[in-house]
């Protein structure tokens, strides 16, 4: 196995050298980094040039070059590695890819689990309900999103959800003709996950429409969305709901043990709701959230292991989501209550266009700030997740259906599984196994940015790098970024096969 | 086996089934084409995207005209839309530019007609989704049955090319072609795409022909005589050409984004050459007073990418021998209840 993985290193260092010299010569040979100066009429134009040429060594020749690049990219020279200075900005590369990092990674973590989470979720509900009204939707949905170019969704959400959403909220009062049309799409989606008679259907779709329209009504007439919240009536309803939802999910009403326990996992949530508020009111910061956060999943671990004595499993899993999303809920309800300050310091504009975060806030609420930050992300976090979230249903679907077509799940059929054990135990681990590949290549990518994302949006990560360093000719900026890029697709190639294996008993290493 | 069907027919000669008491009922057998061909056509979203792709390339085409060659030797054949491109013209009868009767996409703020450049893009785009789509399909199935049909030194070797070309990213490229290197032109830029985009193709292939060559024809065919070259291509092609074509149909819908996507940028197509993405990356800022503009080329992008979409999707199902309906687990209860009622009985 270390021989194996020794070896494939290897060749993956012998592939980054290849890409990177090859991607040198292009960058080098596509043209001309004193174009701008030479064409200047600035008296001290030969001085400059020759300072340049000899800063930047031009008077080597590109295929040389890229060897005086690589000792230095590796550290040769001065011990740590060093991708030069970057022309544009004066400042060394590695700098700016240190800032560009963690920008990057903010614009795009949200979105990537989202679309994960989101399409194998819906892949999985389409392909075990193949050749339904819903699956059709979510195929058709799916083959749209697949078709959009990305910079024309931005374009269009920066309008629809950013600057008439802005407009709507000065003054947040839905008109009854808006309600009837909202809440009518939203009866339709939500009758669409219903399987059964027409009758059925009929009734959830009446229903539904009815709660929408008066839930509108309501949040309309007391102002909500300019001074939301949920309070721990509200927290305590959602939680509720969600734990009742998943268990029927995961492991079914008839498991009485995982409803308890779900249920049991939102009550510890209210009781510690007035606490939390108290602490976090007095600290802020993440390190506490995360605390809390671990705090509440380890007691609703423990919640679920006392409830059961058998098949642990359905019972802990039912208790622990409960406690997540009562937890969520809950760090939602308190940002909600630093709205209206946060709204007040936006100037009316709370869902930015533009940029990672807003300059002129000047806040020293953490709610507050994170708030704006949130805000900044929802429209790129939109588009990101609709692109690749067609990718990941179309994948696990096919993938389910393909398990759901063999022979162990009929054999675990015919001996009398109920239909939620052979989905969940069964047939969805082992389809999750081809996507491990799909995430490995989008979580590399991932860092080498969104380039169009990034453009439309004015975020300034690593995409923003790449971009300006190839419209300013700027080699050592280029070189660096790409070359990270490189890297990690390279490294993604090899995580995937090691996960891969380690996965699926049947794949052996040749040696 | 030759000596089987012929006993088969001799025997079907001398007791026909009339005479043994069936009534005689006439089904002809189905060639593997006439099964892919019918399975596709009843395919009602593919049949609709390879009606739209046709009648929307023959219009596009039609309404431009055809424009070949550098601009030395240019071949062009006037369209029979009355304006070109280029043509910088006076306001029409909508003062903003908006669709008139003169014009039916609305007029630029220079003048220029809309129609003719919504056409002339979509010509653009659509050239260098085919010469991507097929080079990338071409390269790719070619390195792909190399590599997977003689294995060893040899897949080693390709694989890791194939590694070395994904890590290449297309954005340089297409910065060096469209951007830098004086502006080669679309057809350059589309055969440098080309170059750079088979890799994914070539893992399918290769993976068919990895599975495919330990199969038992193969052996037979092996044992026959043939030789490499023929079994390459008369037994082991024919039998993966669904997952080429259905690879190469995808691979072609994800060229026009990747193209539009870069021109959007500006390191694909460049002016004066317009494609769809450089229509849309012009108007963006003009979504709110002329959003016209901003529409027609994306919905035309769409519509592109989602038809030959659904006729990759058909081609998939029609080529997929495994794909047959699901019994679905009601069913089969229902089924099997009304078995147990019978056997009860």
């Amino acid at each position: 196995m270390l021989a194996y993985i020794g070896r494939r290193i290897s060749i993956a260092l012998l592939i980054l050298f290849g890409s990177t010299y090859l991607t040198y010569q292009l960058a080098a040979y596509s043209g001309d980094p004193l174009a701008g100066i030479r064409e200047s009429q600035d008296p001290k134009k030969e001085q400059i040039m020759a300072e340049l040429t000899k800063f930047y060594q031009l008077d080597v020749p590109p295929p040389a070059r890229y060897f005086l690049w690589l000792q230095k990219a590796l550290g040769f020279a001065t011990g740590t590695p060093d991708f030069g200075t970057s022309a544009i900005m004066r400042l060394p590369v590695i700098d700016q890819i240190a800032e560009a990092i963690p920008v990057t990674i903010r614009l795009v973590t949200a979105a990537t689990i989202l679309a994960i989470v989101l399409g194998i979720t819906f892949g999985v509900l389409s392909a075990i309900r193949q050749y339904s009204r819903l699956d059709y939707s979510l195929t058709f949905l799916s083959f749209l999103l697949y078709s959009l170019p990305i910079f024309w969704v931005a374009v269009m959400l920066k309008e629809y959800m950013a600057i008439q959403f802005n407009l709507f909220l000065v003054d947040p009062k839905i008109t009854l003709v808006a309600n009837g049309i909202t809440s009518g799409l939203l009866a339709v989606v939500l009758a669409g996950f219903v399987s059964g008679t027409r009758r059925r259907v009929l009734i959830t779709l009446v229903s539904s429409f009815a709660i929408f329209m008066s839930l509108f009504y309501v949040l309309s007439l007391t102002n909500w969305f300019r001074t939301p919240g949920l309070g721990i009536w509200g927290v305590a309803f959602l939680g509720l709901a969600t734990s009742v939802g998943l268990t029927h999910v995961f492991a079914g009403l008839h498991n009485r043990k995982a409803l308890y326990a779900g249920i049991a996992a939102v009550a510890v949530g209210v009781a510690v709701y007035q606490p939390f508020g108290t602490i976090v009111n007095e600290t802020g910061n993440f390190g506490i959230l995360m605390l809390m956060g671990a705090l509440m999943l380890s007691v609703s671990y423990f919640v679920g292991y006392f409830f059961s004595k058998i098949d642990k499993g359905p019972i802990i899993r039912s208790s622990m989501l409960s406690a997540f999303f009562v937890a969520l809920f809950t760090v939602a309800d308190r940002a909600m209550q630093a709205w209206p300050e946060y709204y007040r310091l936006s100037d009316g504009k709370p869902v930015q266009v533009d940029g990672s975060y807003n300059i002129a806030m000047k806040s020293n609420d953490f709610w507050v700030n994170n708030l704006d930050i949130a805000t900044h992300l929802i429209l790129p976090t939109t588009a990101l997740t609709l692109i690749s979230f067609a990718g990941y249903l179309r994948y696990s679907r096919a993938s389910v259906l393909e398990v759901l077509g063999m022979d162990y799940i009929r054999t675990a059929r015919a001996k009398g599984v109920p239909e939620r054990e052979v989905i969940l135990r069964h047939a969805l681990r082992n389809s999750m196994i081809p996507l491990t590949t799909l995430i490995a290549f989008d979580i590399a990518g991932i860092v080498g940015g969104a380039i169009i994302t990034e453009r439309v949006f004015s975020w300034k990560g690593m995409g923003s790098l790449a971009n300006d360093a190839i419209v300013s000719q700027d080699l050592n900026l280029l070189m660096g970024t790409f070359s990270i890029t490189a890297f990690l697709a390279v490294m993604a190639t090899l995580a995937a096969d090691l996960i891969y294996t380690a996965l699926d008993p049947r794949i052996r290493i040749r040696k | 086996m030759k000596n089987d069907s012929k006993k088969s027919k001799k025997n079907s000669q001398v007791v026909s089934a009339s005479e043994v008491g069936f009534e005689e009922v006439k089904t002809q057998g189905l060639s593997q084409g006439q099964i892919i061909r019918r399975k596709f056509f009843s395919h009602k979203p593919a049949v609709a995207g390879l009606i739209f792709m046709i009648l929307f390339t023959i219009f596009v085409y039609s309404a431009a005209g055809i424009h070949l060659g550098s601009d030395d030797a240019k071949i062009t054949i006037h369209g029979w839309w009355q304006f070109s491109h280029e043509d910088i013209l006076d306001p029409g009868p909508c003062a903003d530019g908006c669709p008139s009767s003169v014009h039916p996409m609305g007029q630029l703020p220079n003048g220029r007609d809309y129609f003719a450049q919504v056409t002339r893009g979509s010509e653009i785009s659509l050239m260098v989704m085919v010469v991507i789509g097929l080079l990338g399909g071409v390269i790719g199935t070619v390195v792909g049955a190399v590599s997977g049909f003689f294995g060893g030194i040899i897949d080693a070797i390709m694989m890791r090319i194939t590694d070395f070309i994904i890590t290449v990213p297309s954005i340089l490229i297409g910065a060096v072609i469209g951007y830098r290197m004086g502006n080669l032109g679309v057809l350059y830029l589309a055969i440098f795409l080309g170059l750079f985009s088979w890799t994914g193709l070539t893992r399918l292939v290769r993976g068919e022909f990895l599975s495919l060559r330990e199969r038992e024809f193969v052996d037979a065919a092996r044992v026959a005589g043939a030789s490499n070259t023929r079994i390459i291509f008369k037994h082991i092609l024919p039998n993966s050409i669904g997952v080429i074509i259905v690879s190469t149909t995808l691979l072609l819908s994800s060229s026009i984004l990747v193209e539009t996507g870069l021109s959007f940028l500006g390191f694909g197509v460049q002016a004066p050459d317009v494609s769809l993405g450089v229509l849309i990356n012009t108007h963006q800022g003009e979504f709110l007073y002329a959003p016209w503009l901003f529409w027609w080329p994306g919905v035309i992008i769409v519509l592109i990418a989602l038809s030959i979409n659904f006729i990759g999707d058909g081609l998939r199902d029609a080529f997929d021998p495994r794909q047959k309906k699901q019994i679905k687990r009601k069913e089969f209860l229902a089924k099997s209840s009304t078995r147990d009622a019978v056997n009860k009985s």
